[in-house]
Protein backbone atom coordinates (compact mmCIF):
# COMPACT_ATOMS: atom_id res chain seq x y z
CA UNK A 1 0.00 0.00 0.00
CA UNK A 2 1.91 3.04 -1.22
CA UNK A 3 -0.58 5.65 -0.08
CA UNK A 4 -1.27 5.14 3.63
CA UNK A 5 -2.69 8.65 4.03
CA UNK A 6 -5.33 8.01 1.38
CA UNK A 7 -6.08 4.67 3.03
CA UNK A 8 -6.59 6.36 6.39
CA UNK A 9 -8.62 9.18 4.80
CA UNK A 10 -10.86 6.70 2.95
CA UNK A 11 -11.40 4.50 6.00
CA UNK A 12 -12.29 7.53 8.15
CA UNK A 13 -14.61 8.83 5.44
CA UNK A 14 -16.38 5.50 5.13
CA UNK A 15 -16.55 5.22 8.91
CA UNK A 16 -18.06 8.71 9.20
CA UNK A 17 -20.57 7.95 6.43
CA UNK A 18 -21.58 4.72 8.14
CA UNK A 19 -21.89 6.47 11.51
CA UNK A 20 -24.02 9.31 10.11
CA UNK A 21 -26.23 6.86 8.24
CA UNK A 22 -26.57 4.48 11.21
CA UNK A 23 -27.46 7.22 13.68
CA UNK A 24 -29.76 8.91 11.16
CA UNK A 25 -28.02 12.27 11.59
CA UNK A 26 -29.27 15.08 9.45
CA UNK A 27 -27.96 18.52 8.56
CA UNK A 28 -31.51 19.84 8.16
CA UNK A 29 -32.44 22.88 10.23
CA UNK A 30 -34.47 21.52 13.13
CA UNK A 31 -35.26 23.30 16.40
CA UNK A 32 -35.92 21.00 19.33
CA UNK A 33 -38.09 22.10 22.25
CA UNK A 34 -38.32 19.92 25.31
CA UNK A 35 -41.55 20.89 27.01
CA UNK A 36 -44.75 21.84 25.29
CA UNK A 37 -48.12 21.95 27.04
CA UNK A 38 -50.63 19.28 26.00
CA UNK A 39 -53.14 22.01 25.37
CA UNK A 40 -51.46 22.62 21.99
CA UNK A 41 -53.24 19.53 20.67
CA UNK A 42 -56.58 21.21 21.36
CA UNK A 43 -55.47 24.72 20.50
CA UNK A 44 -52.80 24.59 17.76
CA UNK A 45 -53.02 28.34 17.15
CA UNK A 46 -51.49 28.96 20.59
CA UNK A 47 -48.18 27.54 19.44
CA UNK A 48 -45.61 29.99 18.09
CA UNK A 49 -43.28 28.29 15.65
CA UNK A 50 -39.59 29.18 15.67
CA UNK A 51 -39.83 29.45 11.90
CA UNK A 52 -43.03 31.47 11.85
CA UNK A 53 -41.17 34.60 10.77
CA UNK A 54 -38.87 32.72 8.40
CA UNK A 55 -38.14 34.89 5.37
CA UNK A 56 -39.56 32.94 2.45
CA UNK A 57 -39.11 33.25 -1.25
CA UNK A 58 -41.84 35.35 -2.79
CA UNK A 59 -40.30 36.01 -6.15
CA UNK A 60 -40.56 33.71 -9.11
CA UNK A 61 -39.97 33.71 -12.78
CA UNK B 1 53.56 17.04 -4.40
CA UNK B 2 49.86 16.99 -4.09
CA UNK B 3 47.14 19.59 -4.03
CA UNK B 4 43.92 19.79 -2.08
CA UNK B 5 42.22 18.54 -5.25
CA UNK B 6 43.88 15.16 -4.98
CA UNK B 7 43.44 12.72 -2.12
CA UNK B 8 45.87 9.97 -1.31
CA UNK B 9 45.92 7.24 -3.93
CA UNK B 10 44.92 3.75 -2.86
CA UNK B 11 45.98 2.11 -6.11
CA UNK B 12 49.57 1.44 -6.99
CA UNK B 13 50.31 4.21 -9.46
CA UNK B 14 52.86 4.88 -12.16
CA UNK B 15 54.91 8.03 -11.28
CA UNK B 16 56.11 10.58 -13.85
CA UNK B 17 56.99 14.26 -13.79
CA UNK B 18 55.31 17.21 -15.47
CA UNK B 19 57.63 18.53 -18.22
CA UNK B 20 56.21 22.03 -17.63
CA UNK B 21 56.63 22.46 -13.86
CA UNK B 22 58.32 19.27 -12.70
CA UNK B 23 55.50 18.21 -10.41
CA UNK B 24 55.35 14.42 -9.97
CA UNK B 25 52.29 12.91 -11.60
CA UNK B 26 50.80 9.57 -10.63
CA UNK B 27 48.90 7.65 -13.26
CA UNK B 28 46.29 5.25 -11.90
CA UNK B 29 44.69 4.29 -15.20
CA UNK B 30 47.68 2.24 -16.30
CA UNK B 31 47.90 1.77 -20.07
CA UNK B 32 44.37 3.11 -20.48
CA UNK B 33 45.46 6.66 -19.69
CA UNK B 34 46.06 8.65 -22.87
CA UNK B 35 46.17 12.12 -21.31
CA UNK B 36 46.83 13.46 -17.84
CA UNK B 37 46.57 16.86 -16.24
CA UNK B 38 49.32 18.19 -14.00
CA UNK B 39 47.70 18.89 -10.63
CA UNK B 40 49.99 21.88 -10.13
CA UNK B 41 50.09 23.84 -13.41
CA UNK B 42 47.04 22.13 -14.99
CA UNK B 43 48.95 21.45 -18.25
CA UNK B 44 47.40 18.67 -20.27
CA UNK B 45 50.01 16.02 -21.02
CA UNK B 46 50.19 13.20 -23.52
CA UNK B 47 50.40 10.09 -21.33
CA UNK B 48 50.62 7.64 -24.21
CA UNK B 49 54.41 7.81 -24.05
CA UNK B 50 56.82 8.18 -21.08
CA UNK B 51 58.04 11.63 -22.20
CA UNK B 52 54.69 13.19 -21.24
CA UNK B 53 54.61 15.78 -23.99
CA UNK B 54 52.61 18.91 -23.28
CA UNK B 55 49.42 18.90 -25.33
CA UNK B 56 47.92 22.07 -23.92
CA UNK B 57 48.74 24.52 -21.17
CA UNK B 58 46.07 25.93 -18.94
CA UNK B 59 45.52 29.65 -19.49
CA UNK B 60 42.66 30.15 -17.07
CA UNK B 61 43.05 31.56 -13.59
CA UNK B 62 40.22 29.74 -11.86
CA UNK B 63 40.83 26.40 -10.23
CA UNK B 64 37.75 24.29 -9.70
CA UNK B 65 37.63 21.94 -6.77
CA UNK B 66 35.69 18.76 -7.54
CA UNK B 67 32.97 17.94 -5.01
CA UNK B 68 34.47 14.43 -4.79
CA UNK B 69 38.29 14.54 -4.43
CA UNK B 70 40.42 12.77 -7.04
CA UNK B 71 41.66 9.45 -5.74
CA UNK B 72 38.45 8.78 -3.80
CA UNK B 73 37.23 5.22 -3.96
CA UNK B 74 33.57 4.40 -4.31
CA UNK B 75 31.62 1.15 -4.46
CA UNK B 76 29.11 0.75 -7.25
CA UNK B 77 27.18 -2.49 -7.62
CA UNK B 78 29.75 -4.22 -5.43
CA UNK B 79 32.74 -3.04 -7.46
CA UNK B 80 35.26 -0.55 -6.11
CA UNK B 81 36.21 2.25 -8.50
CA UNK B 82 38.76 4.99 -8.07
CA UNK B 83 38.09 8.52 -9.16
CA UNK B 84 40.90 9.40 -11.55
CA UNK B 85 39.60 12.32 -13.62
CA UNK B 86 37.33 15.32 -13.43
CA UNK B 87 36.11 17.60 -16.16
CA UNK B 88 33.66 20.43 -16.33
CA UNK B 89 31.65 20.80 -19.50
CA UNK B 90 29.69 23.84 -20.48
CA UNK B 91 27.13 25.01 -22.99
CA UNK B 92 27.16 28.56 -24.25
CA UNK B 93 24.29 29.91 -26.29
CA UNK B 94 23.37 33.54 -27.06
CA UNK B 95 20.71 33.31 -24.32
CA UNK B 96 22.15 30.92 -21.82
CA UNK B 97 25.24 29.48 -20.18
CA UNK B 98 25.35 26.44 -17.98
CA UNK B 99 27.84 23.78 -17.00
CA UNK B 100 27.98 20.41 -15.33
CA UNK B 101 30.67 18.24 -13.80
CA UNK B 102 31.80 14.81 -14.93
CA UNK B 103 33.86 12.43 -12.83
CA UNK B 104 35.81 9.56 -14.35
CA UNK B 105 36.01 6.34 -12.31
CA UNK B 106 38.34 3.43 -13.01
CA UNK B 107 38.61 -0.17 -11.93
CA UNK B 108 41.49 -2.21 -13.45
CA UNK B 109 39.16 -5.17 -14.08
CA UNK B 110 35.83 -3.52 -14.84
CA UNK B 111 37.06 -0.48 -16.78
CA UNK B 112 35.55 2.99 -16.64
CA UNK B 113 32.41 4.52 -15.21
CA UNK B 114 31.36 8.14 -15.17
CA UNK B 115 29.43 10.24 -12.73
CA UNK B 116 27.82 13.49 -13.79
CA UNK B 117 26.51 16.21 -11.51
CA UNK B 118 24.33 19.18 -12.30
CA UNK B 119 22.81 21.39 -9.59
CA UNK B 120 22.90 18.56 -7.05
CA UNK B 121 21.51 15.93 -9.45
CA UNK B 122 23.76 12.91 -9.99
CA UNK B 123 23.95 10.24 -12.68
CA UNK B 124 26.09 7.11 -12.73
CA UNK B 125 26.98 6.47 -16.36
CA UNK B 126 28.28 3.58 -18.41
CA UNK B 127 29.46 3.86 -22.00
CA UNK B 128 27.47 1.46 -24.16
CA UNK B 129 28.97 -0.88 -26.70
CA UNK B 130 25.45 -1.65 -27.92
CA UNK B 131 23.69 0.67 -30.30
CA UNK B 132 20.05 1.47 -29.55
CA UNK B 133 17.49 1.31 -32.32
CA UNK B 134 15.35 4.25 -33.32
CA UNK B 135 11.69 4.61 -32.40
CA UNK B 136 9.08 7.25 -31.60
CA UNK B 137 8.49 8.21 -27.97
CA UNK B 138 6.06 10.85 -26.68
CA UNK B 139 5.32 11.72 -30.31
CA UNK B 140 8.90 12.53 -31.21
CA UNK B 141 12.24 10.94 -31.94
CA UNK B 142 13.41 8.33 -29.48
CA UNK B 143 15.50 5.21 -29.04
CA UNK B 144 15.02 1.76 -27.57
CA UNK B 145 17.66 0.14 -25.38
CA UNK B 146 17.13 -2.82 -23.05
CA UNK B 147 13.41 -2.78 -23.98
CA UNK B 148 13.16 0.76 -22.59
CA UNK B 149 11.86 3.54 -24.77
CA UNK B 150 13.81 6.78 -24.42
CA UNK B 151 12.20 10.08 -25.45
CA UNK B 152 14.20 12.99 -26.84
CA UNK B 153 14.80 15.59 -24.15
CA UNK B 154 17.42 18.05 -25.31
CA UNK B 155 20.37 18.58 -27.65
CA UNK B 156 23.35 20.85 -27.20
CA UNK B 157 26.89 21.61 -28.25
CA UNK B 158 28.99 20.98 -25.12
CA UNK B 159 32.56 22.18 -24.64
CA UNK B 160 35.17 20.92 -22.20
CA UNK B 161 35.93 23.90 -19.99
CA UNK B 162 38.06 22.44 -17.19
CA UNK B 163 39.96 19.19 -16.63
CA UNK B 164 42.06 17.60 -13.94
CA UNK B 165 43.30 14.05 -13.41
CA UNK B 166 43.75 11.55 -16.21
CA UNK B 167 41.63 10.37 -19.09
CA UNK B 168 41.50 7.45 -21.52
CA UNK B 169 41.29 9.85 -24.45
CA UNK B 170 43.25 12.87 -25.67
CA UNK B 171 41.38 15.49 -23.70
CA UNK B 172 41.53 19.16 -24.79
CA UNK B 173 40.07 22.30 -23.28
CA UNK B 174 37.54 23.88 -25.64
CA UNK B 175 36.91 20.57 -27.37
CA UNK B 176 33.26 20.38 -28.39
CA UNK B 177 30.84 17.54 -28.95
CA UNK B 178 27.26 17.40 -30.15
CA UNK B 179 25.30 15.89 -27.28
CA UNK B 180 21.73 14.62 -27.22
CA UNK B 181 19.84 13.29 -24.23
CA UNK B 182 16.92 10.87 -24.27
CA UNK B 183 15.11 9.97 -21.10
CA UNK B 184 13.20 7.11 -19.52
CA UNK B 185 13.45 7.99 -15.80
CA UNK B 186 15.50 6.99 -13.89
CA UNK B 187 17.61 6.34 -17.00
CA UNK B 188 19.10 8.72 -19.50
CA UNK B 189 20.51 7.64 -22.83
CA UNK B 190 23.03 10.13 -24.20
CA UNK B 191 24.77 10.34 -27.51
CA UNK B 192 27.98 12.27 -28.02
CA UNK B 193 29.19 12.92 -31.52
CA UNK B 194 32.67 14.15 -32.40
CA UNK B 195 34.22 14.06 -35.86
CA UNK B 196 31.60 11.67 -37.19
CA UNK B 197 31.95 9.23 -34.31
CA UNK B 198 29.00 8.71 -31.98
CA UNK B 199 29.31 7.29 -28.49
CA UNK B 200 26.26 6.11 -26.56
CA UNK B 201 26.14 6.10 -22.79
CA UNK B 202 23.47 5.10 -20.31
CA UNK B 203 23.08 7.08 -17.11
CA UNK B 204 21.08 6.18 -14.04
CA UNK B 205 19.82 8.87 -11.66
CA UNK B 206 21.25 8.60 -8.16
CA UNK B 207 20.38 10.63 -5.11
CA UNK B 208 23.32 12.67 -3.85
CA UNK B 209 23.15 10.86 -0.51
CA UNK B 210 23.74 7.52 -2.30
CA UNK B 211 26.81 8.95 -4.07
CA UNK B 212 28.11 10.24 -0.72
CA UNK B 213 27.46 6.82 0.79
CA UNK B 214 29.22 5.03 -2.08
CA UNK B 215 32.34 7.17 -1.57
CA UNK B 216 31.96 7.33 2.24
CA UNK B 217 32.29 11.09 1.98
CA UNK B 218 31.90 13.24 5.08
CA UNK B 219 29.09 15.79 5.34
CA UNK B 220 26.11 16.09 3.06
CA UNK B 221 25.86 16.37 -0.73
CA UNK B 222 24.70 19.66 -2.23
CA UNK B 223 20.91 19.98 -2.21
CA UNK B 224 19.38 19.36 -5.65
CA UNK B 225 17.94 22.43 -7.35
CA UNK B 226 14.92 22.11 -9.63
CA UNK B 227 13.93 18.90 -11.36
CA UNK B 228 16.42 16.99 -13.48
CA UNK B 229 15.68 15.34 -16.81
CA UNK B 230 15.70 11.73 -15.61
CA UNK B 231 14.87 12.37 -11.96
CA UNK B 232 12.31 9.87 -10.73
CA UNK B 233 8.98 11.50 -10.07
CA UNK B 234 7.93 11.08 -6.42
CA UNK B 235 4.45 10.49 -7.87
CA UNK B 236 5.54 7.73 -10.29
CA UNK B 237 2.98 4.93 -10.04
CA UNK B 238 1.07 6.76 -7.33
CA UNK B 239 -1.60 8.21 -9.61
CA UNK B 240 -2.64 4.77 -10.85
CA UNK B 241 -2.48 3.37 -7.31
CA UNK B 242 -4.62 6.25 -6.02
CA UNK B 243 -7.27 5.64 -8.70
CA UNK B 244 -7.25 1.92 -7.93
CA UNK B 245 -7.74 2.68 -4.23
CA UNK B 246 -10.50 5.14 -5.14
CA UNK B 247 -12.21 2.35 -7.05
CA UNK B 248 -12.03 -0.02 -4.06
CA UNK B 249 -13.37 2.64 -1.70
CA UNK B 250 -16.26 3.23 -4.06
CA UNK B 251 -17.02 -0.48 -4.08
CA UNK B 252 -16.98 -0.40 -0.26
CA UNK B 253 -19.16 2.72 -0.24
CA UNK B 254 -21.67 1.17 -2.62
CA UNK B 255 -21.74 -1.99 -0.48
CA UNK B 256 -22.33 0.13 2.63
CA UNK B 257 -25.13 2.00 0.88
CA UNK B 258 -26.75 -1.28 -0.21
CA UNK B 259 -26.55 -2.69 3.33
CA UNK B 260 -28.19 0.39 4.84
CA UNK B 261 -30.78 0.47 2.09
CA UNK B 262 -31.71 -3.13 2.88
CA UNK B 263 -31.65 -2.83 6.65
CA UNK B 264 -33.36 0.55 7.13
CA UNK B 265 -37.07 0.20 7.98
CA UNK B 266 -38.04 3.11 5.68
CA UNK B 267 -41.65 2.71 6.81
CA UNK B 268 -44.47 5.17 6.08
CA UNK B 269 -46.25 5.91 9.35
CA UNK B 270 -48.47 8.77 8.25
CA UNK B 271 -49.88 10.15 5.00
CA UNK B 272 -52.69 12.64 4.40
CA UNK B 273 -53.94 15.29 2.00
CA UNK B 274 -55.00 18.81 2.89
CA UNK B 275 -56.11 21.94 1.11
CA UNK B 276 -55.36 25.56 1.85
CA UNK B 277 -57.48 28.59 1.08
CA UNK B 278 -56.77 32.16 2.13
CA UNK B 279 -59.14 33.77 4.59
CA UNK B 280 -58.26 37.11 6.11
CA UNK B 281 -57.35 36.93 9.84
CA UNK B 282 -58.04 33.20 9.85
CA UNK B 283 -55.83 30.86 11.92
CA UNK B 284 -54.62 28.23 9.47
CA UNK B 285 -52.84 25.98 11.99
CA UNK B 286 -54.13 22.49 12.75
CA UNK B 287 -52.88 19.17 14.09
CA UNK B 288 -52.86 15.72 12.51
CA UNK B 289 -54.00 12.48 14.12
CA UNK B 290 -51.31 10.79 16.24
CA UNK B 291 -49.11 8.08 14.75
CA UNK B 292 -46.64 5.64 16.25
CA UNK B 293 -42.86 5.90 15.76
CA UNK B 294 -41.03 2.66 16.59
CA UNK B 295 -37.32 1.96 16.98
CA UNK B 296 -34.73 3.65 19.17
CA UNK B 297 -33.72 7.17 18.14
CA UNK B 298 -34.18 6.60 14.41
CA UNK B 299 -34.65 9.45 12.00
CA UNK B 300 -37.98 10.69 10.64
CA UNK B 301 -38.54 12.04 7.16
CA UNK B 302 -41.42 14.45 6.50
CA UNK B 303 -42.24 14.86 2.80
CA UNK B 304 -44.37 17.59 1.24
CA UNK B 305 -46.02 17.75 -2.14
CA UNK B 306 -48.16 20.69 -3.26
CA UNK B 307 -50.19 21.06 -6.47
CA UNK B 308 -48.93 24.54 -7.21
CA UNK B 309 -47.88 26.37 -10.36
CA UNK B 310 -46.17 29.76 -10.33
CA UNK B 311 -46.87 29.90 -6.63
CA UNK B 312 -45.46 28.97 -3.25
CA UNK B 313 -46.69 27.50 0.00
CA UNK B 314 -44.80 27.83 3.27
CA UNK B 315 -45.32 25.17 5.95
CA UNK B 316 -44.33 25.84 9.56
CA UNK B 317 -44.46 22.47 11.26
CA UNK B 318 -43.79 20.78 14.58
CA UNK B 319 -43.47 17.08 15.30
CA UNK B 320 -44.79 16.78 18.85
CA UNK B 321 -44.60 13.79 21.20
CA UNK B 322 -48.13 13.28 22.43
CA UNK B 323 -46.94 11.89 25.77
CA UNK B 324 -43.87 13.96 26.72
CA UNK B 325 -44.49 17.18 24.83
CA UNK B 326 -41.02 16.96 23.19
CA UNK B 327 -41.20 19.02 20.03
CA UNK B 328 -39.16 19.13 16.80
CA UNK B 329 -39.87 22.43 15.12
CA UNK B 330 -39.12 23.00 11.42
CA UNK B 331 -40.42 24.67 8.28
CA UNK B 332 -40.17 24.19 4.55
CA UNK B 333 -41.26 26.07 1.49
CA UNK B 334 -42.56 24.45 -1.65
CA UNK B 335 -42.36 26.75 -4.66
CA UNK B 336 -42.68 26.02 -8.33
CA UNK B 337 -42.51 28.46 -11.24
CA UNK B 338 -42.72 27.69 -14.91
CA UNK B 339 -42.76 29.68 -18.15
CA UNK B 340 -41.56 29.35 -21.72
CA UNK B 341 -37.92 29.50 -20.56
CA UNK B 342 -38.34 26.47 -18.32
CA UNK B 343 -39.13 25.74 -14.73
CA UNK B 344 -37.68 26.69 -11.36
CA UNK B 345 -38.17 25.09 -7.97
CA UNK B 346 -40.13 21.93 -7.25
CA UNK B 347 -43.56 20.84 -6.10
CA UNK B 348 -41.83 18.56 -3.55
CA UNK B 349 -39.67 19.15 -0.50
CA UNK B 350 -38.56 17.14 2.48
CA UNK B 351 -36.97 17.37 5.86
CA UNK B 352 -35.18 14.68 7.87
CA UNK B 353 -35.36 14.94 11.65
CA UNK B 354 -32.50 13.01 13.31
CA UNK B 355 -32.69 10.83 16.41
CA UNK B 356 -36.37 10.92 17.24
CA UNK B 357 -37.21 8.74 20.28
CA UNK B 358 -39.95 6.14 19.91
CA UNK B 359 -43.46 7.14 20.94
CA UNK B 360 -46.78 8.54 19.72
CA UNK B 361 -46.45 11.76 17.78
CA UNK B 362 -48.61 14.20 15.88
CA UNK B 363 -47.82 17.07 13.55
CA UNK B 364 -48.83 20.65 14.10
CA UNK B 365 -49.04 22.32 10.65
CA UNK B 366 -49.37 25.99 9.86
CA UNK B 367 -49.56 26.59 6.09
CA UNK B 368 -49.10 30.01 4.57
CA UNK B 369 -49.54 31.29 1.02
CA UNK B 370 -49.70 34.60 -0.76
CA UNK B 371 -52.61 36.87 0.17
CA UNK B 372 -55.72 35.90 -1.76
CA UNK B 373 -54.43 32.47 -2.77
CA UNK B 374 -57.03 30.06 -4.12
CA UNK B 375 -57.62 26.65 -2.65
CA UNK B 376 -54.47 24.57 -2.99
CA UNK B 377 -54.14 20.87 -2.36
CA UNK B 378 -51.03 19.53 -0.62
CA UNK B 379 -49.90 16.19 0.80
CA UNK B 380 -47.79 15.35 3.83
CA UNK B 381 -46.24 11.99 4.52
CA UNK B 382 -44.05 10.78 7.40
CA UNK B 383 -41.55 7.93 7.12
CA UNK B 384 -39.53 6.33 9.91
CA UNK B 385 -35.86 5.24 9.61
CA UNK B 386 -35.04 6.37 6.08
CA UNK B 387 -31.67 6.01 4.35
CA UNK B 388 -29.97 9.34 3.53
CA UNK B 389 -28.24 8.90 0.17
CA UNK B 390 -26.71 12.38 0.21
CA UNK B 391 -24.03 11.15 2.65
CA UNK B 392 -22.90 8.59 0.10
CA UNK B 393 -22.76 11.12 -2.73
CA UNK B 394 -20.81 13.53 -0.51
CA UNK B 395 -18.43 10.70 0.51
CA UNK B 396 -18.02 9.67 -3.14
CA UNK B 397 -17.17 13.28 -4.05
CA UNK B 398 -14.71 13.60 -1.13
CA UNK B 399 -13.05 10.32 -2.17
CA UNK B 400 -12.17 11.95 -5.48
CA UNK B 401 -9.91 14.51 -3.80
CA UNK B 402 -6.77 12.34 -3.16
CA UNK B 403 -6.49 10.82 -6.66
CA UNK B 404 -7.18 14.18 -8.32
CA UNK B 405 -4.58 15.91 -6.13
CA UNK B 406 -2.06 13.12 -6.84
CA UNK B 407 -2.76 13.31 -10.57
CA UNK B 408 -2.43 17.10 -10.53
CA UNK B 409 0.86 17.01 -8.61
CA UNK B 410 2.25 14.32 -10.90
CA UNK B 411 1.34 16.43 -13.93
CA UNK B 412 2.91 19.49 -12.34
CA UNK B 413 6.12 17.54 -11.70
CA UNK B 414 6.27 16.32 -15.31
CA UNK B 415 5.49 19.82 -16.60
CA UNK B 416 8.41 21.20 -14.56
CA UNK B 417 10.67 18.42 -15.89
CA UNK B 418 9.80 19.08 -19.53
CA UNK B 419 9.95 22.86 -19.09
CA UNK B 420 13.76 22.37 -18.93
CA UNK B 421 13.82 20.44 -22.21
CA UNK B 422 13.86 21.43 -25.85
CA UNK B 423 10.24 20.26 -25.91
CA UNK B 424 8.73 22.48 -23.25
CA UNK B 425 4.98 22.07 -23.04
CA UNK B 426 2.83 24.83 -24.45
CA UNK B 427 0.69 26.52 -21.80
CA UNK B 428 -3.05 26.01 -22.25
CA UNK B 429 -5.13 29.05 -23.33
CA UNK B 430 -6.61 29.19 -19.83
CA UNK B 431 -3.14 29.32 -18.30
CA UNK B 432 -2.13 32.02 -20.80
CA UNK B 433 -5.17 34.12 -19.85
CA UNK B 434 -4.49 33.55 -16.15
CA UNK B 435 -0.84 34.49 -16.69
CA UNK B 436 -1.90 37.63 -18.60
CA UNK B 437 -4.24 38.71 -15.80
CA UNK B 438 -1.55 38.17 -13.18
CA UNK B 439 0.93 40.13 -15.33
CA UNK B 440 -1.48 43.06 -15.80
CA UNK B 441 -2.17 43.14 -12.06
CA UNK B 442 1.56 43.25 -11.51
CA UNK B 443 1.86 46.23 -13.90
CA UNK B 444 -0.69 48.19 -11.87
Amino acid sequence: MNNPLFLLYGVLLLGATGYLEYTGKSFDRINQQRVLPKSIRDNPGAYRSTYGGYSRYIGGK
Amino acid sequence: MSTTLVSQSLVKAKSLSCPNCGTPIELRGFAHTLSAVCPSCLSILDASNPELQILQTYQGKERIEPKIPLGSRGTFNGTVYELIGFEQRSVQTPDDYFSWDEYLLFNPYKGFRYISEYCGHWNVIRVQSRVPYPTTARGRRGWVLDARKFAAFDAMQAATSYVIGEFPWQVRLGETAACEDFIAPPYMLSSETTAGETTWSLGEYWEGSKIWQAFRLPGKPPSPQGIFANQVSPYAGKTGAAWRMWLWFNVALFTLMTIFNLTKANKEVFHDEYSYAYFKNHDTSFVTPAFQLDGVNKNVEVRFHADIRNDWIYLSMALINDETGQTFDFAREVSYYVDSDGSEGSRDNRVVIPSVPAGRYYLRIEPEMVTGALSTRYEISVRRDVPIYSYFWIAAALLLIPPIVTWFRSNQFEARRWRESDYRPVDSPVMKIAGGIIESLGDD
